[in-house]
């Protein structure tokens, strides 16, 4: 497994356990499992329902980029989709406030100092990381795209620049 | 030693050295004993490695700056002998530097570090008194009651009759009264001088004019008010008194110049650490500020016709001498690798 897994990996887990500690109640069920509520696009099934489409109530990562920028270092685009179709006790009505929800724990997740993390390798999923020797991997401010309404859905795309060393 | 280049890991285990990437640099600020001529030092060994929100004592934080920039004015020239002439050595002819920054915060600490003189609290004035610019006659100050236990770096004891006339959310200034005191005044940290009396017309109130032992009332029991945060000066001594505070006032001009002790740290996220310590730092120019417009990155072509004020400051930095080897200097750098890379 190359260097950039390393990176790829540790971002995922890092964004995961932080939007888990800011609501363990964000899960997601992926293949009739219950998991928190941050998910690799890649991953998880090719082809599988969830490539393109957000599911709702989680936040789904794809790895769209990846630029060298010198001493070893290289920097990754990652897409965090986003979706909500509200609560069914209020018929939808509130699928705007859901979706704010979202954004600020997405926010607080990636926001909350430090913004980095012992880079560490994970043999296979749901296996603990271990040290890397790579330092730490760390990333820049969000950029959320605007909210598209697909019917009663209401769904955002927010991109992150994750870097690391390789 | 070096496996410089940053890149994956060397034969030692150790990860390479990389140029630290950091965002932004915090500032702190700790007394200079103006009239012994003392600034306050920062020990890279024993210090350092503290929590940006939790610096040790006597050092205040001084919040995130913006567009921190240093600059060496040092002047070195070569020494030129024989004929041709050759550069056979060289000597420093002048020892400088300058540091400028933008505060990203507003408080009674970074107005004054940055109001080029003076930094007057407005005190609440007595109904009907002469309009002035820095404030006119002042109501008369509350005295601290005497002796009393209650009276803390965060509480103050005014007794409840006198605690009647005071709200939560006031700031308040605690200091001594002026009494014919030539020289630096203010408690804490020197916030003026006083040439004479008379120039200041031996104003009772002018020492809680100027002096930067401030806080904010936060809540009131049974006489005693609670502080926001610790008065720079300690615990109150006796014969201190409290005025309460409408504002802050700078102006430009003034014969005095503030000067303070100086950390700023930077944090590589590779756990690194740069501090820069200047032991002596005095404003170079009149209050100023800098307006950022604020724009959302949703509002390409749109003027959100906001705009963000910030405090900005440039400073001169002056000498001390390090006790290890008796050189003349004005600025320490440290410099804390992460754990593990390489050096």
């Amino acid at each position: 497994m190359g260097n950039v897994q390393v990176i790829k990996d540790t971002f995922y887990a890092s964004l995961r356990d932080r939007v888990a500690a800011g609501n363990v109640a964000r899960t997601a069920a992926i293949r009739g499992v219950l998991r928190p509520g941050v998910v690799v696009v890649e991953n998880e099934l090719p082809g599988a329902a969830l490539d393109g489409i957000a599911p709702v109530e989680a936040f789904s990562l794809r790895w769209t980029g990846m630029r060298g920028v010198g001493q070893g270092l290289v920097a990754l685009l990652c897409e965090i989709r986003y979706a909500t179709d509200g609560s069914v006790g209020a018929v939808g009505m509130d699928r705007g406030r859901a979706l704010a929800a979202m954004d600020a724990e997405l926010l607080a997740a990636a926001s909350a100092e430090p913004r980095a993390a012992d880079a560490l390798v994970f043999a296979s999923a749901g296996a603990g990381g271990t040290p890397s020797g790579l330092g730490r991997i760390f990333w820049g401010d969000l950029a959320f795209g605007a909210a598209v309404i697909r019917a009663e859905r209401m769904e955002r795309v927010a991109e992150i620049e994750v870097f690391g060393y390789v | 030693m070096s496996n410089a280049g940053g890149n994956g890991l060397a034969a030692s285990g150790l990860a390479g050295s990389a140029a630290p990437v950091t965002r932004r640099v915090r500032a702190y600020f700790a007394a200079v004993n103006r009239g012994a001529g003392q600034p306050t030092m920062f020990d890279p060994a024993g210090m350092a490695a503290f929590d940006v929100n939790v610096p040790p004592g006597p050092w205040v934080d001084l919040g995130w700056c913006a567009g921190f920039t240093r600059k060496s004015g040092t002047k070195i020239e070569a020494l030129v002998a024989g004929a041709p002439g050759i550069a056979v050595s060289q000597v420093r002819t002048e020892v400088e530097a300058v540091v400028s920054l933008e505060f990203e915060s507003w408080g009674k600490l970074q107005m004054a570090l940055t109001a080029g003189a003076q930094q007057m609290n407005v005190l609440q004035v007595q109904p009907g008194a002469a309009a002035n610019g820095s404030g006119g006659a002042a109501i008369a100050a509350v005295g601290l009651t005497a002796g009393s236990a209650a009276t803390t770096a965060t509480a103050l004891d005014i007794g409840v009759a006198a605690a009647g006339g005071s709200a939560v959310g006031d700031v308040v200034a605690v200091d001594v009264d002026y009494a014919g005191q030539l020289g630096y005044v203010g408690s804490g940290v020197s916030g003026g001088y006083v040439k004479n009396g008379a120039a200041i017309r031996n104003d009772a109130d002018y020492v809680r004019r100027v002096t930067l032992n401030v806080a904010r009332v936060t809540a009131i029991t049974g006489g005693v008010l609670t502080l926001g945060s610790a008065l720079v000066a300690g615990v109150p001594a006796a014969g201190m008194k409290m005025s309460t505070v409408a504002g802050f006032c700078d102006r430009e001009g003034g014969s005095y110049f503030q000067e303070w002790s100086a950390v700023f740290v930077v944090d590589g996220v590779q756990g690194d650490r740069v501090v820069f310590h200047y032991p002596r730092l005095q404003t170079m120019h009149g209050a100023a500020e800098k307006t950022e417009g604020l724009v959302g990155v949703q509002a390409k072509g749109l003027e959100s016709g906001l705009g963000r004020m910030r405090l900005m400051g440039s400073f001169r930095a002056l000498p001390v001498r390090d006790a290890n080897d008796g050189e003349m200097v004005v600025c320490f750098r440290s410099y804390l690798p992460g754990a593990m890379r390489a050096i």
